[in-house]
């Protein structure tokens, strides 16, 4: 049975052997997510690379009828997100790297490689999600449409 | 024989139910869901509305008007208020002439239907312009803030001509607008007196029951003067903006009461009207008047975007958002068709324009015209406040504690 092409396109750490030297992390809180954020330290730490973990907010109600109806799903994601990246930052602490947390409102894969892309990172690490077959072989997963449209290296963690 | 009440009530909260749930599942606006439950309703399932329906449908408009008044953000308006002022007047002014135009000239509609599709389609959806501005990060930058002061003005345009348009200009209108007037001027430092002296304390929500009063009060004024009532709604709205901005708790209980109860009874009942062979008849009046209104605001918006120094691309992605409506469009045509303005194909046509207008101008701004907003100033509009790191919160499974990384 062939590969998923996401299990093809794991990436070693750097494979030209440069040193990276910027890091974005998607972080969404997953258990994927905290082995990606744990990678991406153990990597920055041994390239002196900067770290920042973007979290995206997704499912904002579209086509609101009132502002509050987005105003009220916004501040409880954002509180959400914000307890996260908290943890993220402790986290970051005890490894002793200090990372940049951020969070925006949007399609998760496109803000993360508009991140990427206008951050002019040179790595993006993202945790496997692990989708059901069915699921991922239809809609794809958000690391497939990041690895197929970020302008660098993407390190998918299992 | 006769309905009982309570089955009637729990059929139309199983649909509100079910809408919002089909709403947090899929992101979709609880509003535009309940308007489908409306309508897969009111075609296959039988259900009519009663007298005490159309009464919480009613206040279920109103109090939407209030709170869309309510949610403006009255230092962002007066900070720019030339350039909202002269897009949002333009912005209601064309769409509401062109639409009425083609309504009564091509469509043969009678002079008072036509208005009632100007008045529809003039509007622009603020909730709507805000969902996309926070996913694109403009909702929080200069030109942000412009866009929605811009949508209040044209909402109040909306609003107006609604309650203007079909007045009895006689004693009672006079006396509607003097008791407004003059309620309006004191209401934001009763509003605030209110809530400083028994809100912090009382349980009871005296501050939610005044606000009520006040709009029961005018509402009835309103339509005894063959006005409408959303239009005191949304002045009241808009001079205790001030006060909301400050106390969030009151917003908030006026927000739930308002999604619990009231809406729904107004977003099915919206639906319910919507005939489906009317839609599949209509489709093409559908499309033109869908064309009439995004056309007439590239004519009115552009231009002026164009003159506030906005680039093409910019000007574009703000003319867009602009054509959007749902809310205030939705309300307009049911005004007209339980005002017996207009019937129940013309109901259905404007009820599709307004929902596809919510659609189809955002999916063409976020697609072709989402403006490139430097890194620098998204992110600086963004508040890091962060609560302190949670001792005991989960946050869920997860196999990596952040003490194992190092």
């Amino acid at each position: 049975m062939s590969a998923h092409p996401i299990e093809q396109r794991v990436a070693a750490p750097n494979p030209t052997g440069a040193p990276f030297r910027k890091i974005l992390v998607g972080f969404e809180g997953s258990p994927g997510a905290w082995r990606a954020l744990a990678q991406a330290l153990r990597l920055a730490a041994s390239d002196g690379a900067t770290v920042h973990v973007l979290t995206v907010i997704e499912h904002l109600p579209q086509y609101a009828a009132t502002v509050g109806e987005m105003e009220e799903a916004l501040t409880e994601a954002e509180r959400q997100a914000a307890l996260l990246q908290a943890e993220v930052r402790h986290a970051a602490d005890l490894a002793g790297v200090r990372v940049e947390t951020v969070r925006r409102a949007g399609h998760a894969a496109k803000t993360l490689v508009d991140y990427a892309r206008e951050g002019g990172f040179d790595l993006l690490v993202l945790g496997h999600a692990g989708h059901s077959g069915v699921w991922g072989l239809f809609l794809g997963t958000t690391c497939d449409k990041v690895v197929r449209h970020a302008p660098c290296s993407v390190l998918i963690v299992r | 024989m006769e309905q009982n009440v309570w089955f009637v009530a729990a059929s139309w909260m199983a649909l509100a139910l079910a809408a919002s749930l089909i709403s947090v599942r899929f992101g979709i606006s609880v509003a535009l869901v309940e308007i489908a439950m409306g309508v897969l309703a009111g075609n296959f399932l039988g259900f009519q509305t009663t007298p005490w329906i159309d009464f919480l449908a009613s206040l279920g408009a109103g109090i939407l008007t209030f709170l869309a008044g309510a949610e403006i953000d009255p230092d962002s308006l007066r900070r720019h208020l030339r350039p909202s002022l002269a897009i949002g007047m333009a912005s209601f002014l064309l769409p509401f002439l062109a639409a009425w135009a083609f309504a009564h000239g091509v469509l043969g509609w009678t002079w008072p239907q036509a208005q009632i599709a100007g008045v529809a389609l003039s509007t622009t959806s603020v909730a709507v312009v805000y969902a996309v501005m926070v996913e694109s990060g403009l909702a929080s930058t200069d030109l942000g803030k412009l866009i929605l002061a811009a949508c209040f003005i044209t909402d109040f345009g909306t609003v107006l001509a609604l309650g203007v348009l079909f007045a009895n200009f006689n004693g009672w209108l006079a006396l509607f607008v003097a008791v407004t007037a003059v309620t309006l001027y004191f209401l934001p430092r009763l509003t605030r007196w209110l809530i400083g002296t028994l809100g912090a304390s009382a349980v009871s929500e005296p501050e939610v029951k005044f606000l009520f009063l006040v709009l029961f009060g005018l509402g009835g004024l309103a339509t005894t003067a063959r006005s409408e009532a959303v239009l005191p709604a949304y002045l009241v709205g808009l001079v205790v903006a001030g006060v909301f901005l400050r106390d969030r708790v009151l917003v908030h209980r006026m927000r739930s009461i308002a999604f619990a109860l009231l809406t729904p009874f107004y977003f099915i009942k919206a639906g319910l009207y919507v005939s489906l062979p009317a839609i599949v008849t209509g489709v093409a009046v559908i499309a033109a008047l869908l064309l009439v209104k995004i056309a007439a605001k590239f004519v009115g918006v552009w231009p002026l975007a164009r003159a506030c120094r906005l680039p093409p691309r910019e000007g574009n992605y703000v003319t867009l958002l602009m054509s959007t409506g749902l809310t205030f469009g939705t309300i307009s045509a049911l005004f007209g068709l339980t005002d017996g303005i207009i019937d129940q194909a013309q109901y259905t046509v404007l009820v599709t324009v307004v929902i596809l207008s919510a659609v189809v101008p955002t999916l063409l701004a976020q697609a072709l015209f989402q403006p490139r907003i430097p890194l620098a100033e998204r992110d600086a509009a963004v508040a890091e406040e962060v609560p302190p790191l949670p001792r005991a919160a989960g946050t869920g499974e997860r196999s990596w504690k952040p003490e194992e990384i190092r």
